[in-house]
């Protein structure tokens, strides 16, 4: 892959309404994660999930971040896209209080936007509607926001982004897929930049299908990201993009470059039994992250940091870390962002990228799981494991 | 780097199953349309869809697949074991890691969601079944399809709406020509779901009877479903086991309205932008272009549009255009995928499909239609695919007869 320039990062999450919160919450996790746990989450009753841990996006004010027009139809993963996007083109010197600022106009940049569940809550939405009440009652103005790609959408109909907008879903993979479609894009010259990212939300039958399925952690039940001890997961919610360009585009406009993208890499292995879905496959893991590593053209003795994606489904957390083992050996240090605001799919994944952007900046590398701390970061790799299978591994070196 | 083929293709549709008795139907100008035996319609106030009938998963899938698939995915594995087959692929030659797998829908396997919701919503918590809880996710979609093959490759899905067949087949391309991969298996698929079609209904955007694109007195879509799959190789895989290429993959545009979610950009800015770039990236011209094959979904807004775009950029030129959503109604996600089948079937037999139900010419869509009758032409070598979607979504491909493109066309 020909290195992009990564100059801007915009998130929301759990810890905090900015990317600035957020790298600020990684400094300081085991008081993040307590914020962030502390209250109980909206979106999930109370009488009918008193055990229910999960970190929502609390304190966030759509009135007070978009003005109070023009979005009362959206749906919640769209707002918190499109505050997301907003402080990414503002972080990467784009766009100032809405308005373009000269170098990059609209038919510039696009949108590479993963979602794992993303439409779930507007789906639910309707169909108790449909069922309880008429589906003549559905209401025609919020009906869009079933369709999988209409945050994305709203993203770019609210910041006037008129370059190729892409949803990807491909489960917790999707915002290290999406950096594959902007590299692809790209190239091609179909845009000149890329907001990169995604999101996912709280949502109570999200909830409960995870609980039904045994994946969660509930009431005192252990929630330890990367330990064999964790009996399950917590649920949290999350926005992330990239700003990201072509360097010398980058280095043209003179913007400061954050970080790169070196390298992309993607696998997938199927279960063993033609019965199975589900499949946490440690080959999938070496195998994405090498493909990645010989996209960057860099050797595995290289990297100071793998930013994984455990979030304490054992199953899946064993896999993935005996992964990061058969390339990097034991020393390499792991960090585990979930710890802080749980699972949110393609939030997750993009989170995992912003923080991999803060330890290339300077930050040291936290949470830490396992590994030695390096005495400086210039080469992170960062992991998403799917449940089917599936596992991406994107590389980012200092800019 | 190079050129990509398409070696062979599959399809589910209402029309029927395996591209040549799609084709034939298509040609024939039969209708796919049928009442709704999917779900009750009776409060909705629209009953007609393409409806795939007929179609037993066990005819294409182990019982093991079929157990662990719904309806859509089902369609997925099928088409695409139809184009394997088509091509002379065998499982075996799909499997490992060069194998890629990037599909297209708007709401992949919603008929999936929609029965566990109703389960939850009327008896709560304990009536949500288990085992169909992790059919449900769209990531699913690729990854039955790479399981049925044992491709170890990319899995994606690209949900772009009623542009997601083009945006597949397009990303799909691209990694080849990138060399993450030498074979891709791309398509999309859609299946009809309650809240879907009751939405279109709501949205004011349906149909009571039949699709008429750009008819003076159209009334709306039809809704339809299906599965259409592509198989497209790179040029050193198709020397290298021989295969007989159906048509060539262009370049491609994508451009976003950034408008409206529902509506087109009423000066079709973004559609004129893909089109142009879809034209370009091909190392072609407008004047090379012998038909489109168009989005025309019958409703006011978007045929007006899309006959603006056509007209803005190829001027009085009198070049064909068809609507097969006249037929088989509007698949949404796999609708540009079944368009793309239709295209190569054009460039492979010269046959360009009717637009049926068009009747009255509108002057605000002053195209060269195709209506009533099939057209038998000579010297089509390049066809556009055109789409829109939700979310301002514009997509174009080009598709060409084998060398008929210029070295280099679709390459970064």
């Amino acid at each position: 892959m020909k290195p992009l320039a990564i100059t801007g990062v915009g998130s929301v999450s759990p810890v905090a309404l900015d990317w600035e919160g957020f790298v600020a919450a990684l400094a300081a996790p085991e008081a993040a994660r307590a914020r962030a746990f502390a209250t109980p989450a909206s979106a999930l009753p109370l009488d009918k999930h008193p055990a229910a841990r999960a970190a929502e996006v609390h304190g966030f004010d759509a009135n007070a971040l978009l003005g109070d027009k023009g979005h009362r139809n959206f749906d919640r993963l769209t707002k918190l896209l499109i505050v997301a996007a907003r402080r990414a083109l503002e972080s990467a010197g784009v766009k100032k209080d809405g308005a373009f600022l000269g170098a990059l106009g609209p038919d510039a940049i696009g949108i590479c936007s993963s979602t794992a569940y993303g439409s779930l809550d507007s789906i639910t939405e309707l169909n108790m509607v449909a069922e309880l009440e008429d589906p003549r009652y559905i209401n025609p103005a919020r009906f869009p926001n079933t369709v999988i790609n209409a945050a994305a959408g709203y993203v770019s109909i609210w910041e006037d982004l008129r370059a190729p907008n892409v949803t990807i879903v491909d489960g917790n993979c999707g915002a290290l897929d999406a950096v594959l479609t902007c590299e692809t894009h790209l190239a091609h010259r179909r845009a000149d930049a890329f907001l990169v990212g995604g999101g996912d939300v709280l949502s109570e039958p999200l909830y409960v299908a995870f609980q039904k399925l045994g994946a969660l952690a509930e009431g005192e039940q252990v929630w330890a990201p990367g330990s064999p001890e964790s009996t399950g997961l917590h649920l949290g919610e999350a926005a992330a993009y990239l700003f990201v360009e072509r360097l010398r585009g980058a280095e043209a406009r003179g913007a400061k470059v954050r970080a790169m993208i070196a390298g992309y890499g993607t696998a997938f292995e199927p279960p063993t039994h033609e019965g199975l879905l589900l499949n946490a496959s440690p080959v999938a893991v070496t195998r994405a992250i090498r493909l990645a590593l010989d996209d960057a053209g860099l050797a595995a003795s290289e990297v100071d940091v793998v930013c994984a994606s455990c979030s304490g489904l054992s199953r899946y957390d064993v896999a993935e870390l005996y992964g990061i083992e058969q390339v990097f050996g034991t020393e390499v240090a792991v960090t585990v962002p979930k710890a802080l605001c749980g699972e949110a799919f393609s939030g997750s994944s993009a989170l995992g990228m912003a923080a991999g952007v803060a330890y290339l900046e300077g930050l040291a590398p936290s949470p830490l799981l396992c590994g030695q701390l390096p005495s400086e970061t210039k080469v992170v790799v960062v992991t998403a494991v799917g449940y089917y299978g599936n596992v991406s591994a994107v590389v980012l070196r200092r800019g | 780097m190079g050129r990509v083929f398409i070696t062979g293709m599959g399809v589910v549709s209402s029309l029927g199953f395996g591209r040549k008795a799609y084709w034939q139907s298509l040609i024939e100008g039969r209708s796919g349309v049928s009442p709704v035996s999917l779900f009750d319609t009776a409060a909705i106030g629209r009953h007609v869809a393409g409806e795939v009938r007929g179609f037993r998963a066990r005819d294409f899938m182990s019982a093991a697949e079929a157990r662990r698939a719904g309806r859509c995915s089902a369609f997925a594995v099928a088409a695409a074991r139809m184009a394997a087959e088509d091509a002379g692929l065998s499982s075996g030659q799909l499997a490992g890691e060069r194998t890629a797998v990037v599909l297209g829908t708007t709401m992949g396997e919603a008929n999936v969601l929609g029965e566990l919701q109703k389960a939850w919503i009327h008896q709560g918590d304990d009536a949500v079944s288990v085992p169909k809880l992790p059919r449900y996710g769209t990531t699913l979609l690729p990854i039955h399809v790479a399981r049925a093959f044992g491709s170890r490759g990319m899995v994606q899905t690209l949900p772009a709406a009623c542009a997601a067949g083009n945006y597949a087949i397009g990303f799909a391309a691209d990694q080849i020509r990138s060399g993450r991969a030498d074979i891709a298996v791309t398509g999309a698929v859609e299946i009809i779901e309650k809240l879907e079609f009751a939405g279109f209904a709501r949205l004011g955007a349906m149909s009571p009877d039949v699709c008429m694109p750009f008819d003076k007195n159209r009334k709306g879509l039809i809704l339809g479903e299906g599965a259409a799959m592509l198989v497209l190789e790179s040029e050193e895989s198709v020397v290298r086991r021989g295969a007989r290429p159906l048509a060539e993959v262009g370049g491609y545009g994508l451009a976003c309205d950034a408008h409206h979610i529902t509506r087109p950009h009423p000066e079709g800015a973004g559609s004129i932008t893909a089109m142009r770039q879809a034209i370009q990236a091909s190392g072609l011209t407008v004047d090379d272009v012998d038909h489109i094959n168009a989005h025309g979904t019958a409703t006011p807004n978007n045929d007006a549009v899309e006959a603006l775009v056509i007209r803005t950029l190829f001027g009085a030129r009198p070049v064909p255009v068809t609507s097969i959503k006249s037929m088989i109604g509007h698949c949404m996600g796999a609708s540009s995928a079944m368009e793309a089948v239709a295209c190569v079937m054009t460039l492979e037999t010269g046959i360009i499909p009717p637009t049926m139900n068009h009747e009255t010419p509108d002057p605000d869509c002053d195209l060269s239609i195709v209506a009533g009758t099939a057209q038998h032409r000579r010297g089509i070598d390049v066809v556009l695919n055109n789409a829109l979607a939700f979310g301002g979504y514009d997509a174009v491909v080009c598709f060409a007869r084998p060398g008929c493109l210029p070295r280099g066309a679709g390459e970064a």
